[in-house]
């Protein structure tokens, strides 16, 4: 079980803003590891997009679960992680996380704020202390409840789109995504392996 | 494989020889030997989900170049255990752990006789006079030391038991659980270990049901296949068969009140629809293995 990336985002009015990011891609292929970390924070970025305030949800695509939270407030957090890692444990990285994010960097850096200017630095030491999830959170068996019928699961991310809106046209537009990540989502697509690198 | 192969023929004669001098070197060298193969199997296993080959790789080397002893199985035992528990959906690596068990009972068994038959009794005895005949000897007699085996059986189970209630809604750890159970029960009855159940594995459930034409059994069995459980690889009807042969009579330890205890502890508390169903599975077959059992006593 594993944990791939712990993403912190903003949720404006307009658009959402990555605030900090930690990924740990040591087990992908040398030569995916920048596409993959591209791919998770276009995928982060667009799973609280299309997520209302105050939601909770879990996002499936292949082996991999996104698990996001968004809180009223708009701040947002994001953890990718495999089939096997409970989701309980990531949501309670999230809610811990973001709460200590907020106490840490003001309000007023949110809105404008993006990985070089934002000072946080401990999502590295969480994503790598959570890799053991009982390590990390021995009590989170015994936790208090929660409420799990409130989180949405979502099968695919196709799911997340509006009508009509096609996964291949938002990465082809995205400003996240490098020219060489698009191109081999591009030919991944081709051989019918939506994002196999993902 | 190829290779390891060429290096066995190339100790084998060496140990014939020197048998008390360089007894130890190339006992050495195997132990290195076979360390290596083992990281590289995990280093395998961790990059594909229930990646079979690596697996059955391992247990080749262990047979072939390891020789099963005790030692080995031992310190496999432990070494695996950080990585299954990291990698709770791979039944690879739980079947792993169930061929362990199982050799090390094997083991136990071939080397000394009357030890299997004192283990019901005077366990803390029999293992006290071999331990002293063995006081200042070589490495082939830590062979003939009595292995706590139940207490081993009983520990895996609590680990499976620490398992399902940690990360709940994985099949594997069911699964893996009716197998220890099996083995603990197979060692206190002296069923013949799995080569009844291997020849009754591949027949189908109807055969199970000609031999005993027992209306109820053949409904249960049904019931186990709409649980779902029954999925379409071999390893999977492999368990379903040995679980039905399986006998639960009562202990003091454990037994089917014990796990009856466990699943009604787990359906109470769990609140993952899969949990719930893999638990009453677990029961119906609880309940249902005494009937079979007590058909394939000798």
């Amino acid at each position: 079980m594993r944990l791939y990336s712990l993403s912190v985002l903003y949720k404006g009015d307009a658009r959402v803003q990555l605030l900090k990011a930690a990924s740990d891609v040591s087990t992908f292929n040398f030569f995916q590891r920048s596409s993959v970390q591209e791919f998770m924070t276009f995928t982060s970025q667009l799973i609280v997009e299309r997520s209302q305030l105050g939601s909770r949800a879990s996002v499936k695509e292949q082996d991999y679960l996104c698990h996001v939270y968004v809180r009223p407030d708009g701040l947002a957090g994001v953890v990718i992680a495999d089939n096997e890692y409970p989701s309980r444990v990531c949501f309670t990285l999230l809610d811990k996380v973001l709460e200590e994010f907020s106490r840490q960097v003001s309000r007023a850096d949110w809105p404008l704020g993006s990985p070089a200017t934002i000072g946080y630095a401990a999502l590295d030491e969480y994503l790598s202390k959570y890799q053991n999830p009982r390590d990390a959170d021995p009590m989170s068996r015994v936790q208090a409840e929660l409420d799990e019928t409130k989180i949405i699961l979502h099968n695919t991310m196709e799911s997340l789109l509006e009508r009509g809106e096609k996964l291949d046209d938002l990465v082809s537009k995205s400003e996240v995504l490098g020219v060489q990540s698009k191109a081999f989502y591009k030919t991944a697509r081709k051989q019918n392996s939506c994002c196999e690198i993902m | 494989r190829w290779v390891l192969q060429q290096l066995i023929q190339e100790n084998s004669l060496p140990t014939l020889v020197n048998k008390g001098n360089l007894g130890a070197a190339p006992v050495e060298r195997i132990h290195r030997l076979v360390q290596d193969e083992m990281d590289v199997c995990s280093e395998a296993a961790g990059r594909y989900p229930s990646n079979y080959n690596a697996w059955s790789h391992r247990i080749w080397v262990l047979q072939n170049v390891g020789r099963l002893t005790i030692k080995i199985l031992l310190d496999e035992l432990s070494s695996t255990k950080y990585w299954v528990s990291m990698h709770v959906s791979d039944h690879s690596g739980f079947h792993y752990r169930q061929f362990l068990l199982k050799s090390l009972i094997g083991r136990t068994a071939n080397d000394d006789n009357t030890l299997v038959q004192n283990q019901m009794g005077n366990e803390q005895n029999s293992s006290l006079q071999t331990e002293e005949e063995c006081e200042g000897a070589e490495a082939v007699c830590v062979e003939e030391q009595s292995v706590d085996i139940p207490r081993y059986l009983e520990e895996e189970l609590d680990f499976c038991t620490d398992l399902i209630n940690t990360y709940p809604g994985h099949e594997t750890l069911w699964c893996h659980r009716r197998r220890v159970f099996y083995l603990q029960h197979h060692l206190i009855n002296k069923l013949p270990l799995l080569s009844v159940v291997v020849s009754s594995a591949d027949s189908s459930d109807e055969t199970l049901h000609n031999s005993h034409p027992n209306p109820a059994t053949s409904h249960t069995a049904q019931a186990m296949d709409v649980d779902g459980l029954n999925e379409s690889s071999s390893k999977q009807s492999y368990t379903q068969e040995t679980k039905r042969l399986k006998r639960a009579p009562m202990q003091d330890s454990f037994g089917p009140e014990v796990e009856y205890r466990f699943i009604d502890k787990v359906l109470s508390t769990c609140r993952d629809v899969d949990q719930a169903r893999f638990a009453t599975a677990y029961r119906k077959w609880a309940s249902v293995t005494p009937f079979f059992i007590a058909l394939l006593q000798p």
